[in-house]
């Protein structure tokens, strides 16, 4: 029955493509540049995305006009950031989050114009992988026995399985 | 009747199979790609749409395995059987998958993998009732009892779904409180169709599996009759001259 | 498998599910299922129950929160609208940790005055919605978040 493992192999392409669309949607919008990686690198104008913990005792500023300054550390890299955008809904000490903006290397400083939360695309990763895996081994094996029964069924050429659906009789 | 109505559902099974497939992979779609972060958990919140449909399709299941045994207990119809025992095996695996997504989702959001939350408690204890009467079939020798026995146990353990269903309501709780209650709905509109596409998808993949699930079991039964039938047979030729 | 082991493993498996459903029914659930406890009950605790180890649950204090860098630790106000208790712990906290919003923590109120907390757990409430909704003051129906906390 080559009908099984064509429909099989359009269900794996499927989510292999929509795999790669993930993967690529995260590199394009969601990953972060390590901080180490941003201060040793040449000025860019592109906004970049970075991740870190807002430091305890340096967060100052209207925080609901959406105007900020904090120190902001990863591991053992640190800078001085700026905010201004939007009105800051998920910020505090000693919170780990994402910053969009650009490094103003005259300044030392990082200009940063909106946040978001970090992504914990690990988390989401294994949660969909774990799903879609055990659903999916669970169909195709039931799927193939179902193949191999009836081909024992017919083997063993005592009658022909019925005619109707499941194979009960009527 | 009952009978006569799964086998006619059985002939279109191929079409929720290929439903599910649908509604899943615009689900993944629009849950992984094409829907916004939410404003508190970010893309965390993406565990939902598969966390969500498995856990309350693991309640259909159950409620498909309990209601069928009252049928089967009153009818004694082997088809209705065979279902019951197809729909725990699936509902077993819906829930453990619930509950490993509901772990991966709890260390992040609320800072730990397991909590003795009541949600999280009595939905385990559904997997164990799942485990008791997969057990308990398999172990009985005799199948017509065993199958009476599982479905007295499996209308037994159906007071575990009002707790489930209510325990964020009732007691207190890490496990936040309903989202579609008599408050309205509390999930805005671009969160809710991934949701729903992959709700949808869920149960008809569940559908799509009890189906297969019973067509097994009763060729298994098949099989084996076929089998006794040609040893009876070798049998026969061989004590008669 | 010997007919004597599998009547021993259906013993077992029956006994497992009886357990189960028991524990269900007259256990530890029901009535009487405390997964946390308020801060007014803990404002109520008497001298021994000092030394304890229990699970609090109530709304972190808007304006309450405050961080100390040496050793890193803070300390904020948990409430359940009746009565406000302090809370201390050391470390970082949780990133869905938030004032205004709920949480559970673990640890003693050793004192009798501040509850040291060794874990805090976040509570998130069941409303979503992305960040353009929020932001425009689209407020969700979601359950009374004391009423939550007082059953």
């Amino acid at each position: 029955m080559t009908g099984l493992y064509t429909r099989w192999a359009l269900i794996l392409g499927v989510t292999l493509l929509l795999a790669i669309l993930t993967f690529q949607h995260y590199q394009q919008h969601l990953a972060t540049l390590p901080m180490g990686t941003l201060l040793s690198s040449p000025p860019s104008s592109q906004p970049v995305r970075i991740q870190g913990m807002v430091k305890s005792g340096t967060l100052q500023g209207e925080v609901e006009q959406g105007q900020a300054t904090f120190e902001f550390v990863d591991g053992p890299a640190s800078l001085v950031v700026e905010y201004e955008g939007p009105p800051l809904e998920n910020i505090r000490e000693l919170k780990t989050l994402v910053l969009i903006g650009r490094w103003d290397s005259q300044n030392q400083v990082f200009k940063a114009q909106e946040t978001a939360l970090i992504n914990n695309f690990g988390f989401v990763a294994a949660a969909y992988l774990v799903s879609v895996l055990g659903l999916g081994w669970m169909v195709f094996a039931m799927s193939q026995r179902v193949m191999v029964l009836f081909k024992e069924i017919k083997e063993s050429k005592l009658y022909e399985p019925e005619a109707d659906s499941l194979g009960y009789k009527e | 009747m009952i009978n006569r109505i799964i086998r006619q559902i059985q002939r279109y099974k191929g079409w929720f199979g290929g439903g599910a497939a649908l509604c899943i992979f615009l689900g993944l779609y629009t849950g992984l790609l094409a829907s916004p972060p939410d404003y508190y958990q970010g893309e965390l919140v993406r565990i939902m749409y598969v966390h969500v449909p498995l856990a309350h399709t693991s309640t259909l299941a159950y409620s498909v395995l309990f209601g069928g045994s009252i049928w089967y207990l009153w009818k004694r119809d082997p088809l209705v059987d065979n279902m019951c025992q197809a729909s725990a095996s699936i509902c077993a695996l819906f829930t453990a998958l619930a509950l490993i997504t509901g772990s991966i989702w709890a260390k992040p959001t609320w800072n730990t993998w397991w909590t003795w939350d009541p949600r999280l408690v009595s939905f385990t204890v559904l997997l164990l009732i799942l485990g008791g009467y997969l057990m308990l079939r398999r172990l009985v020798d005799d199948p017509v009892r065993g199958g009476r026995y599982a479905a007295i146990l499996a209308i037994v353990g159906g007071i575990d779904l009002p707790i489930i269903k209510f325990s964020v309501e009732w007691w207190r709780t890490l496990h936040q409180p309903m989202s579609f209650s008599t408050r309205g709905v509390s999930i805005s509109e671009d969160i809710l169709i991934p949701l729903t596409l992959m709700s949808i998808g869920c149960w008809l993949l569940f559908a799509y599996m009890v189906m297969v699930r019973t067509q097994i079991l009763y060729l298994t039964e098949l099989l084996h009759a076929k089998k006794g039938r040609l040893l009876s047979q070798t049998h026969f030729s061989q004590t008669t001259p | 498998m010997g007919t004597k082991n599998k009547k021993i493993a259906i013993i077992v498996s029956i006994l497992l599910i009886a357990g189960s459903l028991g524990y269900l029914a007259f256990g530890n659930f029901g009535e009487n299922i405390v997964y946390f406890v308020t801060p007014s009950e803990v404002k109520a605790f008497t001298a021994e129950a000092y030394s304890k180890k229990v699970r609090v649950g109530g709304m972190v204090v808007k304006g309450s929160l405050k961080t100390q860098p040496e050793p890193v630790g803070l300390t904020f106000e948990l409430t359940d609208g009746a009565n406000t208790i302090p809370v201390a712990f050391q470390g970082i906290p949780p990133d869905l940790f938030k004032e205004g919003q709920g949480a559970v923590v673990e640890g003693q109120w050793r004192d009798g005055q501040t509850f040291h907390s060794t874990m805090i757990m976040a509570k998130h409430s069941e409303d979503y919605m992305p960040m353009e909704l929020k932001r425009a003051g689209v407020e969700l129906p979601k359950k009374d978040f004391m009423k939550t906390l007082s059953q």
